[in-house]
């Protein structure tokens, strides 16, 4: 299977994507910095060509279907959205060094993806719809806005309490990670852009489910976890527009968000039982 | 005394002397603006809301509606009741939790009327002249001065500021030419869209539940049926009939089903009125009503087995009728069918594959249960018989969820308004922009222009920025 030796060159490019850019952080060289950011793109196309490859197989094989129907294709999917949303925006923000907190996640997913079973499956009926990939696309680019956002959260709270620290200075390599402010900024921005995307996401999910089993809403544990995920968000804009909750606070949302988010996509399916059974791992 | 001492004399007043039924009056009032406070208040949505997703994860824990027997399966029989009692079973529709979403959308509302004259006023025009006082409100006005004709720069100027809005309000006072352009005036509505529609998708959930139904009808190939099972039991009369015509399932290699779908008509007085064929993600809907493909099986109506006596000589087949009593060959014992299982499980796991339960009568004894199996001649032999099943006759069956949801179309109204309303809120904003044309003393044209905006506002200084860059190149 080629689309799986692709996929496995990805895992490995977006490695190296994630040591150049902790590097980056640390020697701060800007040419370290473009190689980073370069070899980051080689791995997202690698992996386009992959997925593209693993689409163009199904239809080989007769069951042709968009590669977002089990945990490994929603997986590597995630991983994909995740490098592209980071790509975006380290590129609108300039805040090269957030990626040695955001590289990770590719990576990590990428490994992980390749433990679980990667045969390419025929789509049971309740699959079979024009809605899989609205809903499953934009959910997953909203997923992807929030991990960015936890990335460059967690960079915030990193350095806000290193700059508290009393005594050792270490001005040089705190001023060169962007300004609290900026992060803060980047922080809400990139929620900003995954909340409407899991609106879209859950809505789109409801009408499929209302087209597929009859209801909208059943508090079936994805849907509710997805609601959670939504609350938690809603919290935190809410309190960011009106209130002005910045810095500490807003970061710390931030993060227990995306872990609600990280729960929603994965505990779900591992731990708990429910209609959103193709994800599971079995 | 004029000064903050009488400031403090007159509360002093106001605190000694009030009227007795004022008083109780005024406690009233304040104890209204409390609550209203609390209800309005940013502490109270986020801690709604945040509350209401502890709440969720309970019921992702703990399974919610699942058949009795699977809780006393998996917690002691008082820890069954006491989750049962807390409404911890079927926490979604419990009274506490419903309360907290009545919470949700009363503060909803007080937030909507506590919002609404300030976004009425943002809607209100602006004045279209940059007088003093909207100078002063910008974040910093540029003032240009050119050296060529009042007219030119007017043109050039306004067909630059033309690209990037619609049609200004042109102004002409003893101050100069004034210019006022405006865009998203309407996105300020975006409060509404995003709140109102939470409550609209409410109201279409309660009408769904007042006056709709959720109901599972299993029906027979060529049978048709006109009422349903909705919940608790009940039947409810459809007020027309829906036959199954046909029935057909397509496997994969693997054996997974690929596709599988019922041609159904609806047959009302005497007619046929619709048919489809529906399958899992399109079904068909009738007077409101919709027939959802749900699940699929199939039910033996009668079983034709071959009877040996002891000696292991036939006695003769026997088609035996679902749940009907028939003889045995040459004895006064009958014999019935009364259970069917495609996929027999022994007690040690392994699979015995078909099995039929069959009951027998002995005449004058007790009635015995026995199972024979298809593929396993060997274990058939009871008392004096041997039974060999010679073949089933199964008829198909459809599983159709049956709905109807009144207050659907208000839900994907709100859901439409509230997508609407969020980009607004995050990627539109409400932008003014004003160009003042004059002449200073020595004769020369000066430009004097800026905006202000209700969000996003380091985008937009960016963007006029941009645009007044472009004004100091006309030449």
């Amino acid at each position: 299977m080629t689309n799986s030796l692709l996929f496995g060159i990805s895992i490995f490019v977006y490695f190296f994507s994630m040591v150049l850019y902790v590097s980056y952080l640390a020697f701060r060289s800007e040419s370290l910095g473009k190689v980073a950011t370069l070899t980051l793109l080689a791995g997202v196309l690698i992996e386009t060509a992959a997925i593209s490859l693993r689409w163009l197989e199904s239809y080989q094989m007769g069951i042709g279907r968009a590669p977002l129907t089990n945990l490994y294709e929603s997986l590597v999917f995630f991983a994909w959205t995740i490098a592209i949303v980071y790509l975006l925006i380290e590129r609108k923000f300039k805040i090269k060094t957030a990626g040695a907190f955001v590289t990770p996640f590719p990576f990590i997913i990428m490994a992980y993806a390749s433990l679980t079973p990667n045969e390419i499956q025929p789509l049971v009926p309740a699959l079979q719809s024009n809605w899989l990939i609205s809903h499953v696309v934009t959910c997953f680019i909203g997923y992807a806005a929030f991990a960015v956002s936890f990335g460059v959260s967690f960079l915030y709270l990193f350095k806000v309490k290193a700059e508290n620290r009393p005594g050792k200075k270490q001005g040089a390599f705190l001023g060169y990670l962007p300004s609290s402010d900026v992060l803060d900024e980047v922080g809400y921005k990139t929620i900003a852009i995954g909340f409407p995307l899991l609106t879209i996401g859950i809505v789109t999910g409801a009408f499929w489910a209302n087209v597929a089993w009859g209801t909208y809403w059943s508090w079936d544990p994805k849907e509710t976890w997805s609601l959670i995920v939504w609350l938690i968000y809603a919290a935190y804009l809410h309190a960011r527009i009106t209130k002005g909750w910045r810095g500490n606070k807003a970061a710390l949302l931030s993060i227990i968000g995306f872990s609600a988010t990280l729960f929603c996509y994965l505990g779900v399916n591992l731990i708990l039982s429910g209609l959103h059974s193709y994800g599971g791992a079995s | 005394m004029v000064g903050p001492g009488s400031r403090i004399y007159t509360n002093a007043i106001k605190e000694v002397w009030v009227p007795e039924d004022k008083k109780d009056k005024k406690k009233q009032t304040d104890f209204i603006d409390a609550i209203w406070g609390v209800f309005i208040s940013l502490r109270m949505v986020v801690i709604l809301l945040l509350v209401l997703s502890v709440l969720s994860i309970v019921g992702t824990v703990i399974e919610q509606n699942k058949p009795p027997q699977e809780y006393y399966h998996l917690f002691r029989p008082e820890t069954v009741e006491l989750l049962g009692k807390l409404g911890l079973l079927d926490m979604y529709h419990s009274w506490w939790f419903t309360s907290c979403l009545a919470l949700l959308a009363l503060n909803i509302i007080a937030c909507t009327m506590e919002r609404y004259p300030f976004i009425m006023k943002g809607m209100k025009r602006s004045t279209p002249l940059l007088d003093e006082k909207v100078e002063a409100g910008m974040k910093d006005p540029a003032k240009i001065r050119y050296s060529l004709p009042l007219e030119t720069v007017e043109k050039r100027i306004t067909a630059i500021a033309g690209k990037a809005f619609s049609a200004p309000i042109v102004t002409e006072t003893e101050s100069g030419r004034h210019f006022f352009y405006e865009k998203g005036r309407y996105t300020r509505l975006s409060f509404f869209l995003t709140h109102l529609s939470i409550l609209i998708i409410f109201a279409g959930a309660i009408t769904g539940s007042l006056f709709g139904f959720k109901g599972y009808v299993n029906i027979n190939e060529g049978e048709k049926i006109s009422a349903v099972q909705v919940r608790h039991g009940q039947n409810k009369d459809l007020g027309f009939s829906i036959q199954c015509n046909s029935f057909n399932v397509d496997y994969y290699d693997s054996g997974a089903p690929k596709d599988y779908r019922s041609d159904l008509s609806v047959i009302k007085d005497g007619k046929e009125v619709v048919r489809k064929t529906i399958r899992v993600n399109d079904p068909l809907s009738y007077e409101g009503i919709t027939f959802y493909q749900s699940s699929f099986g199939s039910i033996p109506e009668a079983v034709t087995f071959e009877i040996r006596g002891k000696d292991g000589a036939s006695l003769g087949t026997v088609v035996a009728p679902v749940g009907k009593q028939v003889d045995i060959p040459g004895s006064r014992t009958k014999m019935e069918v009364a259970d069917y299982r495609e996929h027999f499980h022994m007690q040690d796991g392994s699979e015995a594959g078909t099995a039929i339960g069959v009951n027998i009568y002995p005449p004058g004894g007790a009635p015995e249960g026995i199972w024979i199996f298809e593929s396993h001649p060997e274990m058939n032999r009871h008392g004096e018989y041997s039974f060999g099943v010679k073949g089933v006759k199964l008829n198909k069956y459809t599983g159709l969820q049956v709905n109807k949801d009144p207050g659907v179309w208000m839900v994907w109204t709100g859901s439409l308004l509230l997508v609407a309303g969020i980009m607004m809120a995050f990627f539109m904003s409400h932008k003014k922009f004003w160009i003042r044309l004059e002449k200073d003393k020595k004769g020369r044209v000066e430009v004097t222009a800026g905006g202000t905006t209700n969000k996003n506002k380091l985008a937009f200084a960016a963007e006029t920025a941009r645009l007044i860059q472009s004004f100091r190149e006309v030449s």
